[in-house]
């Protein structure tokens, strides 16, 4: 763990600023990772991973978007109570250890437990912040990590539970 | 001439003082309640199995298209046109009614000046007496064919579960001729059918007592007609006409009944010797019910097919996967000499990938077919799911069919609401009884148990088998003890298992959290294809589609000369196995009368 992140950890408040990097981050790293591990897997479950990729891409976009507007740069200064879930969402910005050749159900669960953990930080987020924008903000990115999180189960569901096919 | 014949004439003058009889305003008269008048037909009820066109003695009913209905399973999508001009209101086609949707208004009058316009489909040609409450409908208890199955004899609980014994005894032929009789012969059954058997007709052969006919029948479409006898899905049967208003017709045991009634020595001069050789070859990989139908059409047709295995027997998962109490050991065999002797050659012990490759079969050969199966087991990987008492239910049941010894523990969890949970606990429970002369098997499953994938059949045995189900227990820990021994499954409640979109997405109650104790946990929760012998260049040369190899309506992969058949394809149904092998043997078949065409 490092130094930085511990301190975080230790806050009771953080600025939106703060929290969209660390959401920027979140979504960076898990981008680069299914990235790389794309060409390494089974052209079988290729599909799986390269859109987990697009989606991560997508969600970084998004959040790089937001931090460069200067319509809400005032917002960008406001504090926010650090939810409950901070320490599990932070965790999954390190990496796991999938080995060289996960197979889909490996990928499946790592996927779901970010996705979990993204969607609790921002349902906590949403409701530790007044109603107005940024409530809006965290209740936009709450609903988005769990259409996310229920479409990655249908997956799971048909490919653990339904015979494979 | 008397006086009297004089006078006589004038007594009628005294009616002119009476009322008279006949009714001067006859279209006002309403018919009595139980008139036999103008037909109606709830046509949402209707499932156009056309029984009442059949019983008709005038020919005075066509099924046709009918606007707005469409075909779909269990509904041909045709409606009854009737023609006043033929009909007698006999009500036969009403009594013969299978969904009860036809019947009679007590209307009697329509006036129309164009005569084919007593030609009408009723409830799709609006009538005003639609809505009409009066007139004849079939009398409840009113029945033309008998609306409860002719129970198929088993041996009791008791009698059963200390054996690998067949269960199922078959039908006499008394018995089975009653339960064919039953059948109205509509066909609505045949669309259902992955392999479209020839079910009405097979069944008259039953009527007839002609079995060499209906045996000749069912090879036509299955060479797997003794295997699907006992253990088809029979999808059929969901179905079936007589289902709206009884039991539907034991389809798959009167199957079975007609294989049971041929002696097996006759069955390859009915079925028919292959033809002449063609000087094609075809590798097969797989013994299964799809590579093994794919040979049977391929060698029929004269072609040279060879046939690799990495197991000793042929039968794939129906030998291996399926219980020896519900598919015998020699009905499966019987089934693999028949399709052998047309001249397959059987490469028993041979794992493609490893003993021989790809790249050799496809230089060896004109066309190569993949029928693998999904033999791996899929497992939780919930906490503690690696510990070496849990294991897999396929892999289990491959080691229990193999005849290897297996020694059961006292208590188990099965993890698992579908075929292979039932057979996995069923086969434990008769080990168990065998070894302890006690059962404690425990079964547990996401799903409610109106929603279990088993077949509710299997999970009325289970039970009376003494497997103890839990439903609704969502899987969270292999508990370990301080010894390192397993101690049993951790569950809590599920509350739902989908949402509102129907996507999975379990939820918990986990207060109510169970302890289910077991010293072995047998999970039995989905199966995958093992690919790994395409190797890794084939792999990446094929195409893909949502981890399964990418066919086209014909079976056909994205290289030329391989196809795909079976459960890896469709996912595991044996009759739907022996489909996709008809499928791309015609395919194979077309691919070779082009190129002779063009050479």
């Amino acid at each position: 763990m490092t130094e930085g992140r511990g301190y975080q950890r230790m806050k009771a408040q953080s600025s939106l600023k703060d929290i969209l990097a660390v959401a920027t981050e979140f979504e960076r790293t898990a981008r680069d990772f299914y990235a790389d591990l794309a060409p390494k897997v089974s052209k079988q479950i290729r599909y799986l991973v390269e859109e987990l990729a697009e989606e991560e891409q997508r969600h970084f976009d998004l959040f790089t978007q937001l931090q460069s507007r200067a319509d809400i740069e005032e917002m960008l200064q406001e504090q926010v109570d650090t939810p409950a879930s901070d320490g599990r969402f932070s965790d999954c910005i390190h990496l796991p250890e999938l080995g060289d050749k996960p197979d889909d159900q490996a990928v499946l669960q790592y996927a779901l437990g970010r996705e979990h953990a993204a969607m609790e930080q921002y349902h906590s987020l949403a409701e530790s912040t007044a109603p107005g924008p940024i409530h809006d903000l965290f209740k936009f990115l709450a609903a988005e990590e769990t259409q996310h999180k229920a479409e990655l189960e249908k997956i799971y569901y048909e490919v653990v539970h339904s015979g494979g096919v | 001439m008397s006086v009297r014949d004089l006078l006589s004439p004038f007594t009628a003058w005294k009616n002119l003082f009476r009322e008279p009889v006949s009714i001067k305003d006859p279209f006002n008269r309403p018919a009595s309640e139980r008139y036999r008048g103008f037909h109606k037909n709830d046509s949402e009820k209707c499932i156009g199995c056309g029984t009442c066109e059949a019983i008709c003695q005038n020919g005075a009913i066509d099924m046709l298209p009918a606007d707005g209905v469409a075909t779909q399973p269990g509904d041909s999508g045709l409606r009854p046109r009737i023609d006043y001009g033929r009909c007698c209101w006999c009500a036969l086609c009403v009594d013969v009614c299978m969904t009860g949707s036809l019947t009679m208004s007590n209307e009697y009058k329509w006036v129309e000046a164009d005569p084919d316009k007593f030609r009408f489909m009723p409830g799709v040609d609006k009538k005003h007496w639609d809505d009409y409450e009066d007139g004849y409908r079939r009398p409840d208890g009113h029945r033309l064919n008998a609306p409860e199955r002719i129970d198929m004899p088993e041996l009791a609980p008791a009698q059963r579960i200390d054996s690998f014994v067949e269960m199922v005894t078959g039908y006499t032929v008394e018995q089975a001729q009653l339960e064919a009789d039953r059948c109205v012969t509509c066909g609505i059954c045949v669309a259902t059918c992955p392999t479209h058997m020839a079910i009405p007709d097979y069944i008259r052969a039953i009527r007839d007592g002609d079995y060499e006919r209906g045996l000749k029948l069912l090879y036509d479409s299955n060479p797997f007609s003794q295997i699907c006898g006992k253990v088809c899905t029979r999808r059929c049967e969901t179905t079936c006409a007589a289902s709206h208003e009884g039991d539907p017709i034991a389809i798959r045991w009167l199957k079975r009944h007609i294989t049971e009634q041929v002696p097996h020595e006759r069955y390859r001069e009915i079925i028919g010797a292959p033809g002449p050789a063609t000087g094609r070859k075809i590798a097969i990989v797989g013994a299964g019910p799809a590579g093994m139908t794919a040979a049977f059409d391929l060698a029929r047709a004269g072609h040279q097919v060879t046939v690799y295995e990495s197991e000793s027997h042929a039968g794939g998962m129906t030998r291996y996967g399926i219980p020896e109490y519900r598919l015998p050991s020699d009905t499966i065999q019987r089934e693999i000499d028949l399709i052998v002797s047309m001249g397959v050659e059987m490469h028993y012990n041979t794992r493609v990938g490893t003993d021989i490759s790809m790249q050799q079969l496809q230089q060896d050969n004109d066309a190569v077919i993949l029928a693998i199966g999904l033999w791996m087991g899929r497992s939780t990987r919930i906490p503690g799911s690696d510990h070496a008492n849990v294991f897999k239910a396929v892999d289990l049941l491959r080691r229990i069919r193999d005849g290897e010894a297996i020694e059961a523990p006292k208590s188990l969890v099965v993890i698992g609401g579908g075929n292979v949970a039932m057979d996995i606990a069923r086969s434990m429970a008769r080990l168990q009884k065998q070894q302890h002369g006690e059962i404690a098997v425990t079964l547990t499953a996401l799903e409610d148990k109106a929603h279990f994938l088993a077949d509710p059949v299997e999970i009325k045995e289970s039970i009376e088998e003494q497997i103890h189900i839990l439903d609704s227990r969502g899987p969270q820990e292999c508990v370990i003890g301080d010894q390192g021994g397993l101690v049993g499954l951790r569950t809590w409640k599920v509350l739902s298992i989908f949402d509102e979109q129907h996507r999975f997405a379990p939820s918990y109650d986990e207060n109510d959290e169970q302890l289910h104790k077991g010293e072995w946990v047998i999970e039995a929760i989905g199966q995958m294809s093992d690919v790994s012998l395409l190797g890794e260049e084939l792999t990446e040369q094929l195409e893909w589609n949502r981890g399964r190899l990418q066919v086209d309506d014909d079976g056909r992969t994205s290289e030329s000369w391989l196809w795909a058949a079976g459960d890896c394809v469709k996912g595991p149904d044996v009759v739907t196995a022996v489909a996709t092998g008809h499928k791309v043997a015609a395919s194979i078949e077309a691919v070779f009368a082009q190129q002779e065409a063009q050479t």
